[in-house]
């Protein structure tokens, strides 16, 4: 599974924030120029990325090879006609350019969560929603990160012991019951504790910002950033009517 | 050392516990996101997050229901692996599948309004079974809206192939997944605080 | 110093037996997680006129069987929990008056530490109480590292937390209460579900925080190991204050009250 790898490379000292402005710029990019020429640059700008980032494509494929074929599937359904000659190429095109496009995103996903660790997301989030929402909502996220594998291990023993007791043969329906059941329980218990503690550790409002971490390369990523995104917008520019 | 106690704004002692319950209820979701099963006949593998959708709207209601799945998503993009089977990214949320992701804070408020109406939360065990089934039939065809859509608009494919690739062959399981919330509301085991 | 003066608790808060086991019978309950003492978290016990006066520094065992209502009683030294009549107070000020206050003079570990944590990390789980303070950064890491060190953790702030042991974890919750200097630190069964081991390192780390002047108040159902350290036993039964003396006293005094014993004293 994608995690953290320590290290120093650029997209290691980047800010969490400027790699996720500089992959929503990407996307847009990426939307606005779905085309062979659009896709074959940001092509060039994901394996730059990639590099500075210290992940190499294999891994990307690798970490995705489970998605792959379900991104296969819209461009071959659409290719299928009903009647000769039951299969037209050219409809598939324009999916499978789409799915490229998907490949990208995916990639720069890749690089984004193996040069960040969970405590700069979580500052990320905190940071770019303000006030108290952004309060709640960064402190959530890193409780999604704490409890996680707890819930993760609540679950895995659950089937365990379903199966051990060949519970694996009941039918679908109660299969799926007892796992939500036991899931359910499970949270809601550690659920009144987390909040007691929560409250015992004094939970405010107003804690101590965290750090930031801006330096000279997140200029240049921000730059990137804001290059990428007036690129997104230059086809709907250069169409206007003025 | 002690630092001037006034200063500190405390979190309440409601909110305190619904973050806690929101946050829980998005890392449940995330849980089931990598629990999957295999429809029969058909042999479709799906997960279970849209389980986790049905009890944060059953049991958080429509706001802090909403909220949960708000957390989940924010923290999928920022790379939590609580997206299907394990995937993470704010990458996802423009991908061909990424319809559904933005779909489940608002079908987790139209199932939490469809069981608590506007007002005060109601203990979900008292709730009818058709107002339980119609509020996550709503909450199904809003996340199979969005998901369809986003699927035919990102994957510049039709809508028809959008809803044989990206539809028809998940719905069977969310029925399963709806009877599954059904069972757990009047069931014993899990009481509602 | 904590004074509790006439407290009364009345209602049993939540439900009882809301973790029993699940409708099926399929799903068995795997490990210690579904074990709830009294009063553990929501729910909580009765408490009549309990009055108590812990001085700083002091080493004291609240002892009593499940449902005698310790969890509920300590739960109120830091404004967790409200008091249907008597006042608890902190230092001389009543903890309503100053939650901020009570919670950072009384630092306090619940069982089942595991799901106290909020952060993924050990150091940033330890610095959640001080952030909360607001206090400056530098601050923050001044009190992570030595609360780190109070339990032999130094250095090890950047470990995954679930990846630790159950001793390990104890005593990473200890940490996050010190973080915020506490005078006392209150722990709600801090043994259970540990090892022979895990207990010693524990204790070992409790005693060590004491002699350098920290009250320590443990609230077990076990006085093994622990009594031998303590300045004075407290046991509770049926909401109230049944036995209060040094341990020295306490083989004679215990009676037959359901709490279990150390095998030497």
């Amino acid at each position: 599974m994608l995690t953290y790898e320590p290290g120093d490379s650029v997209g290691h000292r980047l800010d969490a924030r400027s790699k996720l402005l500089l992959q929503a710029s990407f996307a847009a990019a990426a939307f606005g120029h779905t085309d062979p020429v659009g896709l074959a640059v940001l092509t060039g700008l994901t394996l730059a990325l990639l590099a500075l980032a210290s992940t190499t494509p294999g891994v990307v494929l690798a970490e995705y090879r489970g998605v792959l074929p379900f991104l296969a599937a819209a461009p071959v359904i659409e290719s299928l006609r009903f009647g000769a000659p039951w299969v037209d190429p050219v409809a598939a095109v324009d999916p499978a350019l789409a799915a490229y496009r998907t490949v990208l995103l995916l990639a720069l996903v890749a690089a984004y969560v193996r040069t960040t660790p969970v405590r700069e997301s979580e500052a990320a989030v905190a940071r770019l929603v303000p006030g108290k929402l952004g309060r709640l909502l960064g402190l959530g996220v890193g409780l999604v990160f704490r409890f996680l594998p707890v819930l993760q291990a609540d679950l895995a023993r659950t089937r365990e012991a379903m199966a051990a007791r060949l519970g694996d043969r009941r039918p679908l329906r109660d299969r799926v019951r007892i796992v939500a059941t036991a899931g359910l329980t499970r949270a809601l218990s550690r659920t009144d504790r987390l909040a007691v503690a929560l409250r015992a550790r004094c939970l405010s409002w107003n804690p101590t910002p965290p750090e930031a971490t801006f330096g000279r390369e997140d200029a240049l990523a921000l730059g990137l950033a804001a290059a990428l995104a007036g690129w997104a917008m230059w086809p709907a520019a250069a169409t206007a009517p003025w | 050392m002690s630092t001037a106690t006034e200063d500190v704004d405390l979190v309440g002692e409601e909110i305190a516990a619904n973050v806690a319950r929101a946050a829980l209820f998005a890392a449940l979701t995330g849980v089931f996101a990598y629990v999957s099963f295999q429809l029969p006949v058909t042999s479709v593998p799906f997960t279970l997050q849209v389980l986790g959708v049905f009890l944060a709207g059953v049991f958080l209601g429509p706001v802090w229901g909403a909220a949960s799945m708000v957390i989940y998503v924010v923290a999928g993009a920022v790379g939590a692996p609580v997206f299907a089977y394990g995937s993470a990214g704010l990458g996802s949320l423009f991908g061909q599948w990424g319809g559904y992701l933005w779909s489940y804070p608002f079908a987790a408020a139209v199932v939490g309004v469809g069981v608590h109406g506007a007002g005060d939360l109601v203990d979900p065990d008292t709730v009818g079974l058709g107002r339980l089934v119609g509020a996550m039939a709503a909450g199904t065809v809003l996340i199979y809206a969005f998901g369809t859509v986003g699927y035919a608009v990102v994957g510049e494919v039709s809508l028809v192939t959008a809803v044989l690739a990206a539809a028809v062959p998940f719905v069977p399981a969310e029925a399963i997944k709806a009877a599954a919330t059904v069972a757990i509301v009047r069931s014993d085991a899990v009481v509602a605080r | 110093m904590i004074e509790v003066r006439g407290l009364t608790h009345r209602y049993g808060g939540g439900e009882s037996g809301a973790d029993s086991g699940d409708a099926g019978g399929s799903v068995s309950d795997g490990d210690a997680g579904g074990s709830v003492s009294d009063g553990d978290a929501g729910g909580s016990t009765a408490l009549r006129e309990v009055s108590l006066r812990i001085p700083d520094g002091e080493f004291l065992v609240i002892a009593g069987a499940n449902g005698s209502g310790k969890s509920t009683l300590v739960r109120q030294f830091n404004g967790l929990l409200t008091p249907d009549e008597g006042e608890v107070l902190v230092d001389g000020t009543p903890v309503g008056d100053d939650l901020v206050a009570a919670r950072t003079r009384v630092g306090m570990v619940f069982q089942e530490p595991r799901d106290c944590f909020v952060a993924a990390t050990v150091a940033r789980d330890v610095a959640f109480g001080p952030e909360n303070l607001g206090l400056p950064r530098d601050e923050i890491d001044r009190r992570v590292e030595r609360a780190l060190a109070a339990v032999n953790m130094a250095g090890r702030g950047d470990e995954r937390i679930d990846r630790l042991s159950g001793g390990e974890q104890e005593r990473v919750a200890v940490a996050g209460a010190l973080a915020m200097e506490p005078s006392h630190l209150v722990l709600d069964e801090p043994f259970t579900g540990l090892d022979e081991p895990a207990r010693e390192s524990v204790l070992a780390r409790l005693i060590e925080l004491n002699r350098g002047g920290t009250g320590v108040v443990v609230v077990t159902h076990d006085l093994r190991d622990v009594l031998e350290h303590a300045d004075r036993l407290v046991v509770l039964a049926d909401g109230e204050v049944a036995v209060d003396v040094p341990p020295a006293a306490a083989v004679d005094a215990l009676g037959d009250l359901p709490v279990r014993r150390p095998e030497r004293c």
